[in-house]
């Protein structure tokens, strides 16, 4: 392998500074550094399971190289779901409705729903439905995911109607 | 051209076979704060077993939920188990869980009996972490009170062990007659299909699973259950096969871009999910099992309701594109003469 370099990143908020193999993905980076929230599926960008927020857009850190991400910011399905508000409302959603099953896809479902909530965040069951389509799950047959991120995404809504910011 | 139709399929599926022995084990301790520990050595693996348990558990001892813990997953530390599938961890599992917990809840009474001065137990019920005397409520001590009475004045801890297994019937070889499982699970599922003619693509509109578990012992984690296997099940009837090079030999499509899996996009917008929950005797509380059967019957009723859209019948698993529009050409040619 060769040398390691030295990467400055944000992780969930905190600056911290990681040695990485030039060849080596963010997964690997954030896993061997303790944040093993992040789930290693298939390696290969096909299951979704791996997905972190860089910079604010979800990517899946298995075909994200580490080097690249110098100076960026980066948000684990840890971090998010202990932020106010929509962090911890659709984590709290997730358990109310039942969303997690085995939960091996639930880090990635969590990111790629708070994305969805930060973003659009429209109470849409096919936009949501759409949001997450990169994001595999065997088990749960979806529908209680879809159901947790609709029933989040109509809770803010409420909650901002009702500061009249509407 | 867009043509609809839908289709029917039913099921029974065995729970428990009898022909060897198919056994779970289990062990509990009630601690002197009223909390218990059930070891088991069925595993968990994300149906939701375990949150199942530790409610038969509870159930059976009076206990809260919150005061179960389950210990699971380490063969160190928890008794056999045949293992988690087949649909037998709630019904075996549950059953030694159940057997387990009566003999659990039958030291902590004899204890409390001898605390309370009583001759015999039989009148001791137990609720929500207290006993009490049946006609006269006043007379009660909680959980944390008898099994600490039990552990340090009897000098007995409160442990028990057991298991259960079905009962082993071989099949009688001359008439192959006997009884191969101890409970069957029924089911009925109906798809609703679109198939475009022209690109061959079937896309499922709505699916309704009714099924028949037994009692449902946890109603979400039962939801859960049906609609992820019916998930599944549009997987094994449209998309997912592993295709083989006859040449060099392996698998060519060993990857989930190229064994496909249905997305968030392939699951119908319509699912109805319904129980008919007709209690099965020989089950924990009426229970049977609901996790395989799930996935079995929505591939037969998914390809039902092509033949109904369309008229085509596919007998070779997945109904690809390719193969639904190989056969509406066929269809064609034959119907041209």
């Amino acid at each position: 392998m060769s040398e390691k370099v030295a990467v400055s990143l944000k992780i969930n908020g905190k600056e911290v500074t990681l040695l990485a193999a030039p060849e080596q993905n963010l997964l690997r980076l954030l896993r061997e550094n303790g944040y093993v929230e992040v789930k290693c599926g298939c390696e290969e960008g096909d299951c979704g399971t791996c997905t972190v927020l860089l910079d604010g857009l979800s990517v899946k850190s298995c075909v994200t190289p580490a080097c690249a991400c110098e100076g960026r910011e980066v948000w684990t399905a840890a971090g998010v779901s202990r932020q106010e508000r929509i962090g911890r409302l659709l984590r709290d959603n997730f358990a109310k409705y039942g969303a997690s099953q085995c939960g091996f896809c639930t880090p990635g479902m969590m990111v790629t729903g708070v994305n969805y909530l930060m973003n659009n965040g429209v109470p849409d069951r096919q936009a949501i439905r759409a949001a997450i389509s990169g994001n595999l799950c065997r088990c749960t047959g979806y529908k209680k995911i879809i159901d947790a991120i609709y029933h989040t995404a109509q809770e803010l809504r409420r909650e901002t109607a009702g500061e009249g910011m509407l | 051209m867009i043509k609809k139709g839908t289709g029917m399929a039913c099921m029974f599926y065995p729970n428990g076979s009898t022909g060897k022995a198919n056994p779970a084990g289990a062990f509990i301790k009630i601690n002197h704060d009223g909390t218990a520990v059930l070891n088991i050595g069925a595993t968990d693996i994300g149906q939701g077993s375990n949150t199942c348990m530790a409610q038969i558990a509870a159930q059976e001892m009076g206990l809260k939920l919150s005061q179960v813990r389950v210990v699971t997953g380490d063969t160190e530390l928890t008794p056999y188990d045949a293992g988690t599938g087949a649909c037998r961890v709630t019904y075996i599992a549950g059953n030694a869980v159940q057997k387990t917990a009566r003999k659990a809840k039958r030291l902590l009474l004899d204890a409390a009996a001898r605390k309370m001065g009583l001759i015999h137990s039989g009148q001791l019920v137990i609720e929500e972490g207290e006993i009490f005397l049946r006609y006269w409520p006043a007379k009660r001590m909680t959980i944390a009170e008898a099994a600490t009475y039990s552990e340090r004045i009897l000098g007995q801890p409160i442990i028990a062990v057991d298991s259960y297994s079905p009962a082993t019937m071989p099949l009688e070889e001359e008439s192959g007659q006997g009884m191969p499982f101890e409970v069957s699970i029924y089911a009925t599922q109906i798809a609703e299909v679109e198939v475009d003619t022209d690109t061959g693509e079937v896309k499922v509109t709505k699916l309704v699973a009714v099924h028949d578990c037994g009692k449902m012992l946890n109603p979400m984690l039962v939801e859960g259950q049906i609609e992820g296997g019916v998930v599944t099940g549009i997987g094994y009837g449209l998309y997912e096969q592993i295709i083989e090079d006859p040449v060099e030999g392996g698998i060519r499509n060993p990857s989930l871009a190229t064994y496909q899996i249905p997305t968030s996009l392939d699951v119908p917008e319509d699912m109805v999910i319904d129980c008919v929950e007709i209690p099965e005797e020989k089950g924990p509380y009426g229970a049977k099992g609901v996790s395989e059967p799930t996935c079995n019957p929505t591939a037969p009723a998914i390809i039902n309701a092509i033949y109904n859209a369309t008229g085509v019948r596919i007998r070779d698993l997945p109904a690809t594109r390719e193969k639904v529009l190989f056969a509406l050409r066929e269809l064609e040619r034959k119907e041209e003469g």
